[in-house]
Order: C-alpha cells, then structure tokens, then sequence
C-alpha cells in the first residue's frame, strides 16, 4: 500500500487486494485494549480519583463507540475502495486518518497486551507460541499500515 | 490586604542630652514626654515603615492553585512518528516541538508535556489516552 495522490485532504492509497484484506482484518479486531486499561494518574493524589477514572473510562468508551461505527461503515460500506485499471484505491481524508490511527494503534497496543507487553531492552522478552503469534502478527501489521498513514500525513 | 505600619516620631533635639539612661531604649522619661508629645503631635511628619509582617491571607503557597503534570510515559509499543504525529494534533505543536518531547519520553523514560488545571490536565489526557498513549496526570 502506497500513497498515489494528496490534494486538498484528500489522500489516495494504491492498495492490492492482499493488501485490503489485511487491512479488514487488522480493523475488524477493534477495539482490543480493555477500557479499564487507561489510568488517569499513577498516584492516587488526584481529587476524588474514582469520579476521575470513571469520567476517563466514559470518554473512551464515547470515542471507541464512535470509531466503531467508522470502522464498521468502512468495512459494510466500501466507499472508500475503487477498482481502477491500475488496480484498486482507497481514499480517505485527513480526519479519516486520524481515527483510522487510533484504531490501527488500539489494536496494535492490544496485541501488545496480549503478548504480555514485551520490552526488548528490558529482560521481558516474547515467550513466543503458537497461541502467541496472532497477536504478534497484528502488532505489525497494525503498525505497517500506521506508517503507511503517517508518511502521508507529514507529506513528501 | 490588610496594611499594618508603625508611626515613628522623630527624636526631639536634646532628648537625648536629657535622658542618657533612656538612650538605648530610645524612651523618653515622664517629663520629657510631657513636654514634648503636645508639640510633636501637632509637627512632627509621621514616617511610615513598609509592612513587614506576613499576610496570611495572600502569602501562602498552599492556597496558590494547584497545578497537574500532563506526562506521557514511555512504552515500546508505540511508534515514534506516531507519538510525534499525537502531540501536534493533541496540543496543537510544531512537529519540531512535538519531537523534542517525544525523544525525551524515548531516552528519558518519560516527558512532562504541559501544566495545567485539573480540567484543561484532565481533557489532554482524555485525548492523549484516545490515541492509546500512556500519558497521566500528577499534581505539581
């Protein structure tokens, strides 16, 4: 997948069919991070913490809703995906990159979760499995298609 | 704010030569004050010293505003153009800015990102969180 043309927010990716179907399968994951995940400080020395958490844990749960309807309307409604002589586009615009990111890094931060949040630099390493390797698969996948994203949005 | 100041009255000239057992104290003894204090009150330009007494209601760091630490942490999870990409949008950063903080949560662990009020610390962290960005809020 690559970005063919950006004009006015409005961005064209060059996608192959195993490509989009990659695609559907990284987005059809969201959401994985459990909302309880998210803390809203580390100490316990902000007011009233539990009214605090459960506001956080509201403002989440708004804006994962939202973007599983974004995700689900992308997936049912396939709008976004034109078959050209040169093969098939996806057009988003810029707003659509912003929440197509934060479902790409929900399921690429979950997958990481799953995997019992390895740290390379530390001595907590992937114990890798069979059970394990969906998640890892994910992961990158998930931040493949981010800096495919990323690259667009920050231009040439 | 409350002002409180000590009126001082001059020396009359020759109190001094009249009461040498009160020089130190700077007192005037019975007579020399009946004499004077008349006049004095009616000439003398009082001089004012500046407050130096502690306000109790204003000069007291605790009834200041506290402030909140927006921090994002470092995690190896999350890639850092799009950590970068998260803070341009989130506090509105020149991507020069945004890199700065972001390598500083790569090298050092963590970076303080702003400091607010509760509710302007609370609403970044909501929107931080949102990209699934380990940021949190400390008080100050």
């Amino acid at each position: 997948m690559k970005l063919i043309r950006a004009r006015k927010e409005t961005f064209v990716f060059a996608i192959s069919p195993q490509e989009k179907s990659l695609l559907d399968e990284v987005l059809m994951l969201y959401p994985l991070i459990s909302p309880a995940h998210h803390r809203l400080s580390r100490k316990s020395n902000v007011v009233q913490p539990n009214d605090h958490q459960r506001l956080l844990e509201e403002s989440l749960a708004a804006q994962r809703e939202l973007n599983r309807k974004n995700v689900q309307a992308m997936l049912e409604k396939p709008g976004h995906f034109q078959t050209t002589a040169a093969g098939q586009q996806l057009t988003v615009s810029g707003p659509e990159i912003e929440w197509l990111l934060q479902v790409l890094n929900d399921v690429r931060v979950g997958s990481w979760i799953a995997l019992g949040s390895p740290d390379p630099e530390s001595d907590k390493k992937i114990a890798f499995n069979k059970k394990l390797l969906p998640h890892f698969r994910m992961m990158e996948l998930a931040g493949a298609f981010e800096t495919v994203f990323l690259d667009a949005l920050s231009g040439p | 704010m409350q002002r409180r100041g000590t009126v001082l009255l001059p020396r009359p000239r020759g109190a001094a030569h009249q009461s040498n057992s009160n020089q130190d104290t700077g007192a005037l003894d019975s007579c020399t004050r009946a004499f004077y204090l008349p006049i004095m009150a009616a000439t003398a330009t009082p001089e004012v010293r500046p407050d130096i007494d502690r306000d109790e209601e204003t000069d007291s760091s605790t009834k200041l505003e506290s402030g909140y630490l927006v921090i994002c942490w470092n995690d190896p999870v999350n890639l850092m153009d799009y950590v970068t990409h998260v803070f341009q949008v989130v506090f509105g950063w020149q991507r020069q800015k945004a890199k700065v903080h972001m390598l500083q949560v790569h090298n050092e662990g963590k970076s303080v990102l702003v400091r607010e009020s509760m509710e302007k610390a609370e609403f970044y962290v909501h929107q931080l969180q949102k990209y699934s960005l380990h940021a949190t809020m400390e008080r100050d």
